[in-house]
């Protein structure tokens, strides 16, 4: 960091000082750039995540358009009775495949969103009031924390999903979960059951992750001077947790956070491929994986058309994860 | 050191029976259940049911006993019948531990509408009726119970017992080899830092860490199997631990089914797609291990006093590199059972992963349970075996 200097003459000085007056973010943002596998990989994140918005728009066929005359064709073949044009040809039940993986993507991505978005709020609030109350507050929480990580995790993951999904017909969700999951993921309110299944499933552990690097991390700002200091200002506890102690422990969550996105559209692309998941009609790249892996052997590009996407994704946040850890770690320069 | 020991066995056994009470009410808790297909039955008129087949049915799963009774005899296989001590009972046999048949009572609703709802009870289960049913020793005692899918009527231990070999083979052998190619792979990445041969490793591993195993193992199969077959290349069978026929490699011959040859093809790339997912972890694991160690005053102490370089590394820098590898040794133990369900679908390797998602299709959900909980004892064991070995390893450690 540049240093305050008396005489103003120092060449160079002007923009050390102006640079100092950038906000943190902007900060962490030109660090960021710099890192240009991950700023390939947002890019290549943003096309697929546009793509998965617009999909009811720009998707050529309708999503179960089912042609039994025209199944498993290659990519860019033509139907020979319609004359339509499949760029990423068609799947065991003839439809089309560019379609099916585009409303896929946003099953899949809208998932892993929000199963991460849900386990930040859960893991940030309870590691927040373990770390900063101490006591029997840190005490219960931890033992839960303790209890739940010694269960192995994808085992659990595969029988709770399993029980729900087979039983998804038999279990009634509200009507204020349904809605919005069905209108975020494109699909009909019938198939949104078993989609809201799968994040509650899913968030069901992965929160421990997160409250156990909050607790941490408040621990060590907890400690702070500025945090005396707003406790001598007679600073409320909530006022102190929400303004002082969240904002200084927030950074390494954003890693966490990157990082859980791929845990998360991981687990879902496992769990609906092992035929746990989410149930085809509905299309994830998981189901489609598992679907096209049958026909391999036969049609070797079939496999490629989900799994490419998965890759893609998942590479790009675990590169985009390790760009905002570099960016983000004021030891490293950069 | 002993006191040590007991405290951290009886909260095992704590957290034993809490794993084991959240699987049974999982287990059963679950809507739908062993008895689902009797209702729809009945709803759809198919077959008439009758009181007694219901009663048979539910003792059958247990399901007639009060639930706590019922959780006992699941976990430890108490009670099995009349509680005796030296021929004299303790509470009387006719005590009633469960409903064999509910009373019924019709509720007829001023709009016209009948319920029928639950009451009472027509006929009794007591403990003395106990003694003539199945009881399992408990799974405390290591029997699970009877399969009531996969292999119906079969001991759930000895399905078990039939798939344990091949995952120990499959994850033995990948955990082994990765070790064996990453550490080296870690120290050398972290002793020449920055070094190409760095740059290159640390790309490999991360790419090799993100990729999901799914992915990797279709791929797999896509160029090893597919792609090299239709090539006429010699190719990588895939599918089972051993073929059905015999079959034709080119370069090779002919490989006879169940022969070791025809083993040895199909281990391979399982073991492989493992095997470089491990090498990710573990080498990225000791390099910054290493990379810790190397940066501490007692390395530099020792190479100031003119030790030689590669003493410096071996004996100063790796041995207390190696200390936090023993709690992801330890980590390996769980994963032992069902951490490779996704490699082992992929592959068709029957191994336990491969039996917990079979379980799981055909709704046989005992045997999951067993799964889970075999894996759940095993990541606390793996706890207190990487505790104790801290000490062995890190005598600055102590357990109090």
């Amino acid at each position: 960091m540049a240093t305050t200097t008396s005489t103003p003459a120092a060449p160079g000085a002007i923009e050390r000082l102006q640079s100092r007056s950038e906000g943190q973010w902007a900060v962490v943002f030109r660090r960021f750039r710099r890192h240009r596998l991950a700023m390939a990989s947002l890019a290549i994140l943003i096309i697929i995540f546009t793509a998965s918005i617009l999909a009811p728009w720009i998707a050529p066929f309708p999503r179960d358009d089912i042609g039994l005359n025209r199944t498993r064709m290659p990519p860019m073949s033509v139907d020979p009775a319609t004359g339509q044009l499949h760029i990423l040809g068609t799947d065991h039940l003839g439809r089309d495949f560019f379609t099916r993986v585009i409303y896929a993507a946003r099953v899949s991505l809208m998932v892993a969103i929000s199963v991460t978005t849900l386990v930040a709020i859960i893991g940030t609030t309870l590691g927040l009031l373990a770390g900063f109350f101490g006591g029997w507050v840190d005490n219960t929480i931890s033992r839960i924390m303790e209890f739940v990580a010694t269960i192995p995790d994808l085992p659990i993951l595969l029988i709770l999903s399993a029980i729900m999904i087979q039983n998804a017909d038999l279990i009634v969700l509200p009507s204020w979960i349904i809605g919005p999951v069905a209108w975020i993921m494109a699909v009909p309110n019938r198939e949104a059951t078993q989609v809201a299944l799968l994040i509650l499933v899913l968030s069901s552990l992965g929160w421990v992750g997160v409250a156990r690097l909050m607790r941490g991390m408040v621990l060590q700002v907890r400690e702070m001077q500025y945090i005396e200091s707003a406790r001598a200002l007679g600073g409320s506890n909530a006022w102190i947790l929400l303004k002082h102690v969240f904002p200084n422990a927030f950074p390494p969550l954003i890693v966490a956070f990157t990082l859980g996105l791929n845990g998360a559209l991981v687990s879902e692309v496992a769990i609906s491929f092992l035929g746990f998941g989410v149930q085809d009609p509905t299309p994830t790249w998981g189901n489609m994986m598992g679907f096209a892996t049958s026909y391999m052997f036969n049609h070797p590009w079939m496999p490629l058309i989900p799994g490419l996407p998965i890759f893609l994704c998942s590479l790009a946040f675990n590169f985009i994860g390790d760009g905002l850890r570099d960016a983000l770690d004021p030891r490293l320069k950069l | 050191m002993t006191a040590y020991l007991v405290r951290r066995l009886i909260q095992m056994v704590i957290v034993t029976i809490l794993s084991a009470m959240l699987g049974y009410s999982l287990l059963y808790l679950a809507p739908g259940g062993p008895l689902l297909f009797l209702q729809q039955m009945q709803n759809t008129g198919q077959r008439r049911v009758t009181e007694e087949d219901i009663a048979r049915l539910k003792a059958r799963y247990e399901l007639d006993l009060y639930l706590p009774i019922r959780f006992t005899r699941w976990l430890a296989g108490f009670p099995a019948g009349p509680i005796q001590i030296g021929g004299v009972n303790l509470i009387s046999p006719d005590t009633v531990v469960g409903c064999a048949i509910p009373g019924q009572v019709r509720l007829r609703y001023p709009d016209g509408t009948v319920e029928i709802r639950e009451e009472g009870c027509v006929r009794d289960v007591t403990l003395a009726d106990l003694a003539q049913r199945r009881t399992s020793r408990g799974i405390l005692f290591g029997d699970f119970g009877l399969s009531q899918q996969i292999a119906r009527d079969r001991p759930i231990s000895d399905l078990l017992m039939t798939r344990l070999p091949y995952t120990i083979q499959l994850m033995g052998v990948s955990t082994l080899l990765a070790i064996l190619i990453g550490v080296p792979i870690g120290i050398y990445s972290a002793v020449r830092q920055y070094s190409r041969f760095d740059y290159a490793m640390t790309g490999i591993t991360f790419v090799g860490s993100s990729l999901p195993t799914l992915f990797m193992g279709v791929m797999a199969i896509l160029i090893f199997s597919v792609l090299a077959k239709d090539a006429g290349l010699p190719y990588l069978p895939s599918g089972g631990a051993q073929g059905i026929r015999n079959y034709d490699i080119p370069w090779i011959g002919t490989v006879q089914a169940g022969s070791a040859l025809d083993r040895t093809l199909r281990f391979i790339m399982p073991c492989a797609v493992l095997t470089f997912f491990n090498i990710a972890a573990w080498s990225r694991f000791i390099r910054s291990s290493m990379l810790e160690v190397l940066r501490q005053d007692y390395v530099r102490t020792a190479r100031a006093k003119g030790v030689r370089e590669r003493a410096v590394i071996t004996k100063h820098a790796l041995r207390n590199a190696l200390i936090p590898f023993v709690t992801l040794l330890a980590g390996v133990l769980p994963t032992l059972v069902a951490g490779a369900a996704i490699t082992e679908s992929v592959f068709n390797w029957p191994g336990m992963g491969r039996l917990l998602v079979d379980a799981l299709g055909r709704s046989d959900y005992t045997v999951a349970m067993a799964i889970l909980f075999i894996s759940t004892v095993l990541v606390l064991i793996g706890y207190l075996i990487s505790d104790i070995l801290y000490t062995v390893v890190d005598p600055r450690i102590r357990l109090a």
